[in-house]
């Protein structure tokens, strides 16, 4: 295997939407339910590279262990989806060096109840020293705020973060001013201490 | 070739022959079948103590006062009494000769509990090389405690936990180490794994390894954490890096109104160790397969069906397999408390601290791979430290034909073959300094049942039958017997009586204590070659 960056995300369906009377039969799906097993099928038949996707998969332990703490809603597609798709699997080949080549990143993607209509929340949750990325993992990327539009999907969402990492922009509102602009004035600091994070915390 | 087993003849075939080269420890362990524990003083007037053990050089025998409070040490001293007549062997013992005192000298009592800390009679580690010791005291455990400041929601919290390091030559406290509102596996050294001068510490509660040092001078040192950050400046490294990402936050919290105050970074991240373990997974599935379509599906199966369950395994116990090398067990939480590990298959990893990385791990369906490694090497799971003579001789079914043929046995015996893995895998990461060095537990010498003795330092139902030693070669005869309690059996047959051994490394000397019930004193008798 050729070093390469992986971008690795889990995501995590949810629908409230759906009333008690619909959630309960397990043949009804709701209209965003849908919508996410459509963009998965489609994902998976047509994939982006250097990247992989996935629902977390739950047993149904987890279900119960998560009922107790009262988002059953949002449980109940998962194991919708769990059992009737596939895994999302996008890789994308870096073609340059960036400081972030070997890391393995992991992102959580959480589908709000009105998907598509509004974005899915994309956090991560591995450390990265990137200026699009704030110290909690909250990633800034206009398509996932203004720029959203339900004509949009997963695969177009994991294209844009790809390209955080492949084609930085730091003049572009960073989430993090600091890093932004010692990549401006330093990019090599800038890199080696990306590459030091990299090491260290995304191994 | 006839050998005798006549002492005396063995004396003289050892002046006059040379044994095979490699074997003079051997030859010379020989020896413990003519020299045997097969005199006992029953219920010998002893000072009520919780006696805990010999160590490992037969220096000290450690006891612990009733009240949990004081650590209470003999040296063992061989028994030694005048007699008048001419045939003092026939006689009886003179009764002053049958006292505690005759066998052990007290060469201090020291207090190591301090106001609502008691002892945990269950803890003790000994470091052979500078003859210190390693003492525990706590407070009681809060089950319900609320889980603040990252500690892990379902593990009971101890509010402190204190290490003592003691010079066990004169009782001199050398250094502690307090964990505060943290929750360690003190019962049988769990929780704690010492490696030469290093000890590996769980933290439970706040899913934490400590790695510490105890130099010659005698400090505890801190060496690194592994947990939350790797390497032991990880978090160094991130605070000098943070401050320009600090101001953004706190405005960006502002403006989000999604957080109140400063939110510790450490809950949205995945730990370090976790990051680690995963990326590792994850990279295996990945590089095993070539084929995209194929590896997709490979991962949907392996890794992210399981995602959430990697997420959630805590670590449960460490041992190191060489100064560099971790092997952790990984399982649920409520495993790790409960203690009901039918449910829950634990997941094996070897961990490498000095790079940061994982080497293997193991799971429900490599278990089997691992258990292979574990009979056939077992003796590199029991790291002994270079210096502790004895523990090379300690019987394990990959040294001693013996013990070998018992494992087959108990494995053809066995209803399947994966719940037998997985009951010889519960053993792993083993127990520190768990097993006696004693000679008599030899499985090349004696045979002995196992359900009622053996090396490991377990109590153990007792009956009232003695428990028989059978010598391993010829004649196969019954050379001596460990009876348990008082001499003519117990009054009240009904009455549940567990029995411990202790040991001495070297000397043919056993004390065997039996409790009958909680609060009364215990029968100790001395098994010694008289």
């Amino acid at each position: 295997m050729n070093k390469r960056g992986m971008v690795m995300m889990s995501s995590n369906p949810a629908s409230s939407s759906s009333s008690a009377s619909t959630w309960v039969s397990t043949t009804s799906v709701s209209a965003s339910g849908k919508r996410i097993q459509r963009e998965m099928a489609e994902l998976n038949t047509d994939p982006p590279l250097d990247c992989s996707a996935g629902t977390k998969g739950d047993n149904l332990y987890h279900w119960i262990e998560i009922l107790l703490l009262g988002i059953f809603n949002f449980q109940f597609y998962v194991m919708l989806l769990t059992s009737g798709f596939g895994t999302l699997f996008i890789r994308f080949p870096f073609a340059t060096w960036t400081p972030y080549e070997g890391g393995i990143y992991f992102l959580d993607i959480t589908f709000p109840s009105d998907y598509p209509f509004k974005p899915p929340k994309v956090v991560f949750k591995t450390r990265i020293y990137h200026f699009d990325v704030d110290s909690v993992g909250n990633v800034s990327l206009e398509i996932l705020k203004d720029g959203w539009s339900p004509a949009l999907t997963i695969t177009k969402v994991l294209i844009a973060i790809r390209k955080i990492f492949t084609e930085p922009d730091p003049c572009n509102n960073p989430l993090v001013p600091g890093i932004a602009h010692l990549y401006m004035v330093d990019k090599a600091k800038h890199d080696k201490i990306a590459a030091e994070w990299t090491l260290r915390f995304a191994k | 070739m006839f050998r005798s087993n006549n002492v005396v003849a063995r004396l003289f075939q050892r002046q006059i022959c040379t044994p095979p080269p490699g074997t003079i420890v051997h030859c010379a362990r020989r020896f413990y079948e003519n020299l045997v524990p097969s005199h006992t003083i029953y219920d010998i007037e002893c000072p009520d103590h919780l006696f805990r053990k010999f160590t490992e050089d037969g220096q000290y025998l450690v006891c612990f006062s009733r009240n949990h409070q004081e650590l209470i040490v003999y040296r063992p001293s061989w028994l030694s009494f005048s007699c008048k007549d001419e045939d003092c062997d026939i006689h009886d013992l003179p009764p002053q000769a049958k006292k505690f005192d005759s066998f052990f000298t007290q060469l201090y009592c020291v207090s190591l509990a301090s106001s609502n800390e008691l002892i945990c009679k269950d803890f003790f580690l000994y470091m052979e090389s500078n003859q210190y010791g390693l003492f525990a005291t706590s407070t009681t455990q809060i089950h319900d405690a609320p889980a603040v400041g990252g500690a892990i929601q379902g593990v009971p919290s101890i509010e402190k936990i204190t290490f003592h390091l003691l010079r066990l030559e004169d009782g001199v406290v050398l250094d502690e180490k307090v964990f505060n509102d943290d929750f360690i596996n003190l019962a049988h050294n769990m929780g704690v794994f010492m490696h030469d001068d290093l000890l590996a510490v769980v933290s439970l509660r706040y899913q934490t390894i400590h790695i510490l040092q105890i130099r010659d001078s005698g400090n505890l040192v801190d060496v690194r954490a592994i947990g939350a950050f790797c390497s032991e400046d990880d978090e160094l490294f991130l605070n000098s890096n943070v401050p320009t990402m600090g101001v953004q936050l706190t405005e960006n919290n502002v403006e989000n109104g999604l957080h109140q105050g400063l939110p510790n970074s450490s809950n949205y991240f995945l730990s370090g160790i976790k990051q680690r373990l995963l990326s590792f997974i994850f990279r295996g599935i990945w590089s095993e397969e070539t084929n995209h379509a194929l590896r997709a599906q490979n991962l949907k199966r392996m890794f992210y069906f399981h995602f959430q369950d990697y997420v959630d395994l805590i670590i449960w116990k460490v041992q190191f397999l060489d100064r560099h090398h971790l092997l952790i067990k990984f399982g649920s939480v409520d495993g790790a408390v409960s203690r009901t590990p039918d449910q829950h298959p634990p997941f094996f990893a070897v961990y490498n601290m000095e790079t940061t990385e994982f080497v293997a791990f193991y799971q429900q369906n490599s278990a089997d791979e691992l258990y292979l490694l574990f009979e056939q090497f077992s003796d590199h799971f029991h790291a002994t430290s270079k210096n502790s003579l004895y523990l090379n001789f300690i019987s394990s079914h990959s040294n001693n034909v013996h013990a070998r043929e018992q494992l087959r046995s108990l494995k053809n015996k066995a209803s399947s073959s994966s719940q037998f893995v997985k009951k010889m895998l519960s053993s792993l990461p083993i127990n520190c300094q768990s097993l006696s060095p004693s000679p008599y537990f030899d499985q090349s010498l004696y045979r002995f049942d196992e359900k009622l003795i053996s090396a490991a330092d377990r109590h153990r139902q007792s009956t009232d039958h003695p428990i028989k030693f059978i010598l391993r070669r010829q004649p196969h005869a019954l050379r001596f017997k460990i009876k348990p309690g008082p001499e003519g059996g117990n009054a009240d047959s009904r009455a549940k009586k567990i029995s411990s051994f202790l040991f001495h490394p070297f000397l043919p000397l056993a004390l065997s204590i039996q409790h009958t019930m909680f609060l009364q004193p215990s029968a100790v008798n001395i098994h010694f070659r008289r």
